[in-house]
């Protein structure tokens, strides 16, 4: 009997955990490109599901695109590291938390629902910021 | 001091590259704003809201320029066109009780089926809707079975079922504000958002 509640109970945790929940799939990519997770290295083909905590890496010539569960867009350039250190979001009430953190690079964003749900619930972090996102398309540039 | 001590050490690295930010106004031309929560560890209340703007970030106080003649540089505005398209939304009707989308939404399908298979690894999302008449546990089979329907005729169409995924919502988010056992076509429905 204890052994099936625990059973259930780790069901009912893996479902509700977001860190095996995708997060955004990749659209495109293109030169030296590649997603970091756990210190594998993960080739961007077009529908490359990511998970929360893993970073987008790109070389001189790299390029990616994606698109994020709760419609935010990013596209990323040359010579960049970016990582998506945390996503939460609920679909049902269309309300979550997200932080990107850009160590170097850039980055275009069009920004999506958890933007708009909750002031500052989208934030990027640079090496000397922290920007709270409220509902706009913008682009963040950390030179080496 | 702090800040003398850091212009020095930029001096000696040859010039720090600062961190900037381009505010742009979204695709719909609304305008919309960046706050500055901290810099270098300290809090600020910077709100940055000036449309076509360019603002050096890790200043205490961030001033936005305007981008001018120049406009954005050229690798920016290369960035700004791998831009996924934004996502896209689809909405099915269909017939009181039943599976089957209306007449009018035959031709919604086709142009949802054009639309994923336009796209560079597509998710598509299904969410199945029902109106209040009948049972709640009903209601939420009876969407369960909505979303099923559009993905499985999806998939028959040639989509890879593993981009698709379908849920049934019930009489929970009615389109259509309603008493309960209201017959509503608007509210019998399937929204489908490509991504």
């Amino acid at each position: 009997m204890l052994r099936m509640s625990i059973a259930i109970w780790l069901t009912a945790s893996m479902i509700a955990s977001p860190a095996f929940a995708e997060i955004a799939r990749i659209k495109q990519s293109s030169g030296t490109a590649f997603v970091e997770r756990n210190a594998k290295q993960l080739k961007p083909a077009p529908g490359l599901q990511l998970l929360a905590g893993d970073r987008l890496v790109t070389g001189k010539d790299g390029r990616m695109s994606l698109t994020f569960v709760d419609n935010t867009r990013f596209a990323v350039g040359p010579n960049s590291r970016i990582a998506v250190s945390e996503f939460q979001y609920d679909k049902t009430r269309q309300k979550g938390s997200f932080v990107t953190q850009v160590d170097r690079g850039s980055l275009a964003v069009s920004s999506g629902k958890i933007a708009k749900s909750d002031r500052d619930a989208m934030k990027v972090r640079t090496p000397n910021t922290l920007l709270g996102v409220r509902g706009t398309k913008f682009i963040v540039e950390v030179p080496e | 001091m702090r800040k003398v001590r850091l212009a020095t050490a930029c001096l000696l690295l040859g010039g720090c590259a600062t961190s900037s930010l381009v505010l742009l106004p979204d695709d719909e031309g609304h305008q919309g704003a960046v706050a500055v929560l901290e810099t270098n560890g300290q809090p600020t209340e910077a709100v940055i809201n000036q449309g076509n703007s360019r603002t050096k970030l890790g200043e205490a106080n961030a001033a936005s320029k305007p981008l001018g003649d120049k406009g954005l540089k050229p690798e920016e505005a290369a960035l700004l066109t791998i831009l996924p398209p934004p996502a896209k939304s689809f909405i099915l009707y269909f017939d009181e009780g039943t599976t089957t989308p209306t007449a009018e939404s035959q031709s919604v399908l086709t142009a949802l089926r054009a639309e994923i298979a336009s796209r560079s690894g597509p998710q598509v999302e299904v969410t199945g809707h029902t109106d209040t008449v009948g049972s709640g546990d009903d209601n939420d089979r009876l969407s369960q079975q909505r979303a099923e329907e559009v993905l499985n005729w999806l998939a028959g169409q040639g989509i890879d079922r593993s981009l698709m995924l379908a849920s049934g919502r019930g009489e929970r988010d009615l389109k259509e504000p309603s008493i309960d056992n209201f017959s509503s076509a608007t509210n019998r429905r399937v929204e489908v958002i490509v991504r």
